[in-house]
């Protein structure tokens, strides 16, 4: 499947194996994380280097995995450090952000916790900026969905105001800059506005949280300001706000953040968030709740498994788990957002009891293969052009405009790419030919002469079609070399037929492609099913060829 | 040179069967009256049947096209004017032969002599033993002769296909040019996924939009995945067109046309994705993949499927499972295999669809899905470093590939 387009998001985190030790409190076996542990957390370790591990992780839908401190919690329940539910105590901070309803059309939602007491270093300071950066590039959708500011919250005086403001109505220092910009030129001239600037496109104001001195935080999800949204080591109590379009997603990337400062000893403040007359009091941890049927479960995973056994692995991946009856009941802390259905717990068990202890058993499912029609009718026209000495080549579908029109001297409706990222594959090929040309083009100085021949899809537009396109099989012929004509490929059309027992008529036509009087369209059943002739010089020149060529093209699916 | 035989010497002095024929044709139609009067009946039917002058209907002989004059008659009269092609039918209607003489006379031309090539007129008098045959230095090498060949990317290909055929697995199809609905939605992969970004996979300038499948389907697909991701589904989006990007879009077009229960399937086809080309990275290339379907297919099955293909197709002594995470499967896994040089290097990854993309297609019963980095298999088995090779340019590496 598909790991390719995975792997452009998959979240890789690095981390000092001492950190790891100081967080989990216990020495680590090397050898055991790198063939089990890091298997728990769905990783791969890709790197190790003087004590440095780069690690991929997986579950690209997962963010409580994508910090140290989060495989910690979840490794702590695979060494059995510390199983269950992990414990969140949450205290009430008193600070109040008033959510102003003109945000309703810009960016309207936020949540917002205080951490306090935090001794962060180096080491601490770089994964919550790694974590940061994750959460918001691939759980935030580049920080659209999500997008995640973290402040000094002792430069803060409450309540703090989520609002917005004119392009031209306020001013302040931007992160890393000592000078004012008003948010017209922070969007235009600083480097993270020009990056993200498109989340505000068409906007006629924009969000703003600022506190009750009138003190600018940030402008979600662009930048922070450079006097209260700067961390570093001295700073000891932080605000956290993450601002986003629906509460409940950007409560999970909230809650991935408080937990992992947790981690880092930090001690978790509520905020209470106003809507109007609503109030919404964050980070909420109140754990969520799942079923999960164990005669389902047995059956999914093919294993017999007891009730105590789910029991004990489920705790180990940090759920708390109840036996209900035929099912369990699991609850987990809701920094998860990956539980919709009971085959999510199902997996966390197969996990937890690890993938590589179970016994791989082959489907016993008896059922007759079979190959397509095309390829059967491929192979055949495939063997009857090797036993004619010639050789087969295989190119790319994707082909360039010139290439497939200019240089073949027509023009036809193509099937065009949007974003090509070179010109050489932006079009896809409607006739075999001009791949093959090229092909040849590369190849002027190899012993002539030179026969090769293809078989593959061209595809054409078909408005009638669900995909407005057809794929249609082709066979290619071409011949070069110093005494080559018409008379070489009409004979080799001729052989191909008699050998499938195919009755077909040649007749004469006109062709851009083709010398005139050196071209013919072949028919089956009065039916066109392709060409044969010599190609044009101006087209070998175009190709830069030297020796004449001469070609067939037929539609297999006509024979 | 040639003379008659006794046949050919008869007829002359009474004419050529088929000629007789058309005279006696001139007062009988009667088949069995005819026989009668003719000499060499039989002979003289075939010939002027082949000739195209006579047709049978019923018990009458019918004459279609009378010849105004017959070569192989003026042929048998006059040998050495004869052209070479009546020559050849008088020669095998046993009519003439060649002259003993001629031949021994060419024959006895070589004795003597040292010769390269053997003459047929020296095996036809044995007179072979009187001359000398000339040494050839069997030591030099010939001259280079190209057979045609299959390309050995496409010759993998069919490897791979066969074997899975044996296998019990059907193959399936699928256009190139897909609509997002089946390349992702139906994968439920939500529309706001960053792995549907613009850079990320190919969209296409024109044609731009195709039609969605039933209507039923796209309802139920877009209910699970508003249900699940959160988010409002959006239809156009869904319709728009792409290069296909990976080989998992054919499943769901296949899980949602009622299939047979249980079946093995696979499809091995070519797919798109923007990138730069270099030594590890193509724009297009070939993938498989494919399900097993079953009422108890279960996750110790698909384990045990890959490591069959680990075995059968990456040759591995050593497997390593590891738990994995596609939009579309739950559980999910990698398959990694042992290499004496690499460590551990991924072969597939798989896993068992999640009910929220069964369900909207109408299947009921698990599907084990599973999908094999190809391009990466046919460069180990075609022993090539840079992925380009596999669609090679270079026709003197083509010729000269050993055939494996």
């Amino acid at each position: 499947m598909v790991k390719e387009l995975q792997g452009v998001i998959m979240p890789t985190i690095e981390f000092s194996l001492k950190d790891l030790e100081r967080l989990l409190g216990k020495k680590i076996d090397l050898e055991e994380l790198k063939n089990e542990g890091i298997l728990f957390v769905k990783g791969e370790i890709d790197e190790e280097r003087n004590g440095k591990l780069k690690v991929d992780i997986k579950d690209t839908n997962r963010p409580d995995l994508w910090s140290i401190e989060g495989v910690t919690r979840e490794l702590k329940g695979h060494y059995r450090i510390e199983e269950g539910l992990p414990k969140f105590k949450i205290q009430k901070s008193g600070l109040t952000v008033i959510v102003d309803k003109k945000v309703e059309n810009v960016r309207p939602k936020t949540v917002c916790a205080v951490v306090k007491k935090l001794k962060l270093d180096d080491e601490a300071i770089k994964q919550m900026i790694q974590l940061q950066e994750k959460v918001c590039q691939t759980f935030g959708r580049n920080r659209d969905m999500a997008a995640i500011g973290v402040y000094d919250y002792d430069k803060i005086k409450g309540p703090i105001k989520y609002t917005t403001f004119k392009p031209n109505e306020l001013k302040f220092e931007p992160l890393g800059l000592k000078r004012k910009m008003n948010l017209k030129e922070i969007l235009t001239k600083h480097p993270k506005g020009k990056e993200y600037g498109y989340l505000l496109r068409d906007k006629k104001e924009y969000p703003i949280f600022i506190d009750s001195a009138k003190n600018v935080l940030s402008m979600p999800p662009i930048i922070n300001s450079n006097y209260t949204g700067k961390v570093d080591e001295n700073t000891k109590n932080v605000f956290i706000e993450v601002s986003g379009h629906e509460i409940n997603h950007i409560s999970v990337a909230l809650n991935v953040i408080v937990t992992a400062l947790k981690e880092r000893g930090g001690k978790l403040y509520s905020v209470d968030v106003k809507y109007g007359n609503k109030t919404v009091t964050t980070p909420d941890l109140t754990p969520k709740k799942a079923r999960m049927n164990m005669e389902n479960c047995r059956k999914i995973l093919g294993m017999d498994i007891s009730a105590k056994e789910m029991l004990k692995l489920l705790r180990q991946s940090r759920f708390d788990a109840k036996l209900k009856g035929k099912e369990i009941e699991v609850s987990y802390v809701p920094y998860r957002n990956d539980i919709m259905d009971e085959r999510d717990v199902m997996e966390d068990i197969a996990i937890s009891f690890g993938y590589n202890n179970i016994e791989p058993e082959e489907p016993k499912i008896y059922t007759k293969g079979e190959g397509t029609k095309k390829e059967r009718l491929s192979n055949k026209i495939r063997e009857i052009c090797i036993g004619l000495g010639i050789q087969e080549v295989l190119n790319f579908t994707l082909s360039s405009k010139e290439d497939l029109l200019e240089r073949m001297r027509i023009k036809d409706d193509i099937v065009e790419i949007e974003n090509p990222v070179s010109s050489s594959w932006c079009v896809f090929r409607n006739s075999l030919i001009p791949n093959c040309l090229r092909f040849l083009s590369y190849n002027k100085h190899v012993e002539y002469p030179q026969k090769i021949f293809e078989i593959g899809d061209v595809i054409k537009i078909d408005e009638g079609k669900e995909t407005k396109t057809r794929d249609v099989r082709n066979l290619a012929i071409l011949i070069t070399g110093i005494k080559i004509g018409y008379e070489e490929i009409s004979s080799l059309l001729n052989s191909l037929m008699e050998n499938l027992k195919v009755e077909y008529k040649i007749e004469e036509m006109r062709n851009e492609k083709f010398i005139e009087g050196r071209c013919a369209s072949v028919f089956v059943d009065k039916k066109l099913i392709g060409e044969i002739g010599e190609i044009h010089p101006e087209i070998l020149e175009n190709f830069g060829l030297e020796m004449p060529v001469v070609s067939l093209e037929l539609n297999l699916e006509g024979l | 040179m040639y003379e008659l035989t006794e046949e050919g010497k008869e007829y002359l002095e009474k004419g050529l069967p088929e000629i007789n024929l058309l005279k006696a044709l001139e007062r009988e139609k009667d088949l069995k009256k005819l026989k009668g009067i003719v000499e060499n009946f039989n002979i003289a039917l075939q010939w002027a049947k082949k000739n195209g002058w006579i047709k049978i209907e019923g018990s009458k002989l019918i004459l279609e096209k009378k010849p105004s004059s017959y070569d192989l008659q003026e042929s048998l009269k006059n040998l050495e004017k004869a052209e070479k092609k009546y020559l050849d039918i008088l020669l095998k209607r046993n009519l003439i032969m060649e002259i003993r003489e001629d031949i021994e006379k060419e024959a006895k031309s070589f004795i003597g002599k040292e010769i390269t090539n053997i003459h047929p007129s020296l095996l036809k008098t044995g007179l072979w033993r009187k001359v000398e045959l000339k040494e050839y230095n069997v030591k030099a090498v010939g001259k280079k002769i190209y057979p045609g060949k299959i390309q050995p990317y496409q010759k993998f290909i069919l490897q791979i296909k066969e074997k899975l055929i044996e296998l019990g697995f059907k193959e399936m199809t699928g256009p190139s040019i897909e609509t997002e609905f089946w390349n992702f939605d139906a994968l439920f992969q939500p529309q706001n996924h960053p792995a549907r970004d613009w850079t990320d996979t190919y969209s296409l300038k024109k044609p731009k939009y195709g039609e969605l499948p039933d209507k039923k389907i796209v309802e139920a697909v877009k209910k699970s995945h508003e249900k699940s991701w959160n988010y409002k589904w959006d239809e156009e989006k869904a319709r728009k067109l792409m290069p296909r990007a990976h080989d998992t879009a054919i499943s769901p077009r296949y899980l949602s046309k009622g299939i047979e229960i249980p079946g093995k399937y696979f499809s091995l086809v070519r797919c798109y994705r923007p990138d730069v080309v270099d030594a590890t990275h193509l724009i297009e290339f070939n993938q498989l993949g494919g399900f097993v379907i079953g009422e108890n297919m279960n996750l110790k099955n698909l384990l045990g499927l890959l490591k069959m293909f680990a075995i059968e197709f990456g040759g591995a002594e050593e497997v390593k499972f590891f738990p994995d995470y596609y939009p579309f499967t739950e559980p999910s896994v990698q398959i990694s295999v042992k290499d004496k040089k690499l460590g551990w290097v991924e072969l597939a990854g798989a896993g068992i669809f999640r009910k929220e993309l069964t369900e909207p297609l109408g299947i009921k019963v698990p599907v084990i899905a599973w999908g094999i980095g190809f391009d990466r298999l046919a460069m180990c088995n075609l022993g090539v470093n840079d992925i380009r090779e596999l669609f090679s340019q270079n026709l003197s590496w083509l010729r000269n590939f050993r055939v494996l």
